[in-house]
């Protein structure tokens, strides 16, 4: 389910199905890296939409955890750890990390394995035949990644 | 010069009818031209959309086929992109379904699952379909796939059309 007025009122009426939410972790900064940034962005929406129409009906895909780059690593952290605190209390029992930052490698073990860290790939200059292929393996891999955690729990 | 005179009253009798008619022509030609627009755009034939699939490829197994078209939502134009699954059935007409779950709307697949054969899984809630599309008792989905129009263009190439209910179950 995508996260505006016509399917969140779907995920009301059938909460008991629905029970995994996917969040993207996307940086800002205004820097020698606002484009890199800008291409993870791109990549991460790209690569969420399209596991959320593959998943429609059990997933939740919420806005994106956006944050300045410069912010205090730890600080982010806590802010993140209290999002899936609220999730997990509102009966999400899978809860999804997306993102390309690398910044959040060294939390992997206090995200408690929810976190997908994906390399992003620059698809600006890619012609769309190939994007289409490369996108196609990444999210194939997503989809085992989360069907194989959805059978061990 | 003719020796025909042509009189005064003569000459303003004929340009103003010129005139008129044309005026009247102005206004009348649009009127019709909404009149029967409904029987010119049946004409043109429901949307359908080319797949990069040709005939040949097509067997009893279904197999799956992505078409692109362009979807205009509000003020956002968009590619999309549809999947369908295809195969030939006994009489070997074409069968085109809609993998959307008919439960909540997630994707199934053809033989998703190794444990069912045969059938087409949907990952999230474990909803089972026959090949024909219809929903197997005892899981989630409550009604079958639906389907797409399919037809082969004069070039051999597959085309998808609209969504439709199933019609084989």
């Amino acid at each position: 389910m995508l996260w505006n007025a016509k399917e969140i009122s779907l995920y009301l009426k059938e909460k008991a199905y629905i029970d995994t939410i996917i969040v993207p972790l996307l940086p800002i900064s205004f820097s020698d890296r606002t484009k890199q940034e800008a291409e993870q962005a791109e990549f991460i929406t790209l690569l969420t939409n399209l596991l959320e129409r593959q998943f429609k009906g059990r997933m939740l895909l919420v806005p994106p955890f956006t944050y300045l780059s410069e912010e205090d690593a730890q600080h982010r952290l806590e802010k993140l750890q209290k999002w899936i605190q609220e999730f997990e209390s509102r009966q999400f029992d899978h809860v999804f990390c997306l993102t390309s930052d690398s910044g959040w490698k060294e939390f992997e073990s206090d995200l408690d394995g929810k976190l997908i860290w994906m390399p992003s790939i620059p698809l600006e200059h890619m012609e769309e035949k190939y994007k289409r292929k490369i996108v196609d393996d990444q999210v194939n891999q997503l989809v085992k990644l989360i069907v194989q955690k959805w059978q061990t729990n | 010069m003719s020796n025909q005179r042509v009189s005064r009253r003569q000459f303003l009798n004929y340009t103003l009818t010129g005139v008129g008619g044309f005026m009247a022509a102005g206004m009348l030609m649009p009127m019709v031209r909404f009149a029967i627009d409904p029987v010119l755009t049946a004409e043109a034939g429901g949307d359908f959309i080319t797949t990069g699939t040709s005939e040949d490829e097509l067997s009893d197994t279904p197999i799956r086929v992505d078409f692109t078209f362009e979807q205009v939502d509000a003020w956002y134009t968009s590619d999309v992109t549809n999947t369908a699954w295809v195969y030939l059935d006994e009489a070997g007409e074409i069968v085109a379904l809609n993998p959307t779950c008919k439960h909540l709307g997630c994707t199934v697949s053809w033989e998703g699952r190794e444990s069912d054969p045969n059938r087409f899984f949907c990952p999230c809630h474990n909803g089972l379909y026959e090949k024909s599309g219809k929903n197997v008792p005892g899981t989630p989905p409550t009604a079958p796939l639906d389907q797409f129009e399919a037809r082969v263009g004069d070039d051999g190439i597959l085309q998808l059309g609209q969504v439709v209910p199933n019609k084989i179950v």
